[in-house]
């Protein structure tokens, strides 16, 4: 074997080892990184859905514990006048807090996410967001609006609307996303006129031109609006 | 001469496919654990998963708060006394009067003011949304109370909260957890000073703040109850 030979042997095996070096480097950061990224996406997933299954068992439970309060209450008032007094009082400020079921005509309207522009990038206006939300229910209760719920969530006075991109959270209930249907009970022509009015929530219609955002309602003689069934403590405040 | 190039030609060719094959499998292991990434990530990003945690812990704390309470609730009627049903009652409606804003209340909170042109309803109704995220449990705009269900409407004269003109400056008051409303307080004042029609936009935290304003209670027309 010549001696150029060997040389070129050792040239090709060096640049083999450092391919390989360079190989071995690249998987470590680009395959493992990855990897462990998915690990974590996994496990906070996981934790999402830990706290939705505990928020929905706490839920209930309020729901049972309100329903086994309110058979007390009237039993109790049964056996004074003072008592039944006060009961009539709590029930129907219950009733305005939105935390008895209510019923009546109303109007039923959809929220549906639109199609992403094809240069959009990270801009999210194709989506339904917690202020679209937030501008309905506003203005269903400008307009006569006497409950209101979203997504089968009834909104109540200390009600607060919060999320980011299309996640929507209402108050101490998990996130929910398109399509949205928002039920309103209370003056059921007034709501049809407003919603039918161009100038009302300008931003929803701007984006129903702008990316096919899905805004449809209609009336109906009577919808029911679930109980609300989460905190309407107020622990910060004293009256009087 | 022929016979002996041969075997070394299919040698080398043979090292050019393993050597095409491992680059191939590297590769397609690279693009599918990119591919996972990318599929596991649609929709939502880690930091919002790490905001809806917090927020989910807060609101399964609250709800803990809620159980606890109503449990206490439950095992005073339980007790079967006619006083301890009044008093469960009593303490019931004053605090969905509070709730509802029915009546003056006062307590720790945060006070707003902000001094624009041009401000519009819709602003207005973020203002008092981001407070009421941050825990506000009763608010007053220039000594109107609000709460969610009160109207806030945009007239060719200015903001109307439930038919009353409220030019600004506006001055928010909020009563509740002092400092997640000072946090919620301060992020809104740096935002809106960096709105160009926003010519004063301040807070200050008040250890016990009145709100004597009340809301105009409405009976139902439609709705009927269970």
């Amino acid at each position: 074997m010549s001696r150029q030979r060997l040389v070129s042997i050792l040239v090709v095996a060096a640049v083999a080892m450092a391919t390989g070096f360079v190989v071995a480097g690249q998987v470590k950061v680009q395959l493992l990184t990855p990897s462990n990224q998915v690990a974590r996406y996994q496990a906070l997933v996981r934790s999402v859905q830990d706290l939705e299954a505990t928020n929905a068992d706490s839920r209930r439970s309020i729901a049972a514990l309100r329903a086994q309060i309110d058979a007390l209450e009237a039993a109790a008032a049964q056996r004074s006048a003072a008592t039944q007094d006060l009961q009539s009082q709590v029930a129907d400020l219950r009733a305005h807090a939105g935390l008895t079921r209510l019923h009546g005509p109303g109007v039923e309207i959809q929220l549906v996410n639109g199609v992403a522009g094809p240069d959009q990038g990270v801009q999210t206006g194709y989506l339904v967001n917690f202020q679209d939300v937030q501008d309905i229910t506003n203005l269903l209760f400008a307009q006569g609006a006497e409950g209101v719920s979203v997504n089968g969530r009834r909104i109540t006075p200390l009600s607060a609307f919060s999320g980011s991109a299309d996640q929507i959270v209402i108050d101490q209930g998990p996130p929910i996303s398109s399509p949205i249907k928002v039920l309103a009970v209370g003056d059921r022509n007034r709501m049809e006129a407003a919603l039918n009015d161009p100038s009302a929530v300008p931003d929803i219609r701007a984006r129903q031109v702008q990316f096919q955002l899905g805004l449809t309602f209609g009336g109906s003689p009577d919808l029911a609006l679930p109980a609300y069934d989460s905190s309407l403590e107020v622990p910060h405040v004293v009256t009087g | 001469m022929s016979s002996r190039v041969r075997p070394r030609a299919s040698r080398r060719a043979i090292g050019i496919w393993v050597i095409a094959l491992l680059v191939a499998v590297v590769a397609t292991i690279q693009v599918r654990s990119q591919a996972e990434v990318v599929r596991s990530l649609v929709g939502t990003d880690t930091t919002s998963l790490a905001f809806l945690i917090d927020d989910l812990h807060r609101a399964n704390d609250a709800l803990d708060a809620e159980k606890t309470a109503l449990s206490q609730r439950q095992a005073t009627l339980a007790s079967g006394t006619g006083t301890a049903a009044d008093q469960v009652l009593s303490e019931e409606a004053n605090r969905l009067r509070a709730a509802e804003g029915l009546v003056p209340v006062h307590g720790p909170g945060v006070v707003l003011v902000v001094n624009a042109a041009g401000l519009q309803a819709l602003d207005l109704q973020d203002a008092l949304n981001n407070l009421a995220v941050g825990g506000a449990e009763a608010i007053a705009v220039n000594d109107h109370r609000v709460v969610l269900g009160v109207p806030i409407e945009q007239t060719p004269s200015g903001v109307n909260i439930q038919g009353a003109l409220v030019p600004p400056p506006w001055t928010i008051a909020a009563i509740g957890d002092a400092n997640r409303l000072a946090q919620a307080a301060d992020l809104m004042t740096q935002q809106m000073r960096a709105d160009r029609r926003v010519r004063q936009a301040t807070y200050r935290v008040e250890p016990d703040l009145a709100i004597r304003a009340v809301v105009n209670a409405r009976p139902f027309v439609y709705g009927v109850g269970p």
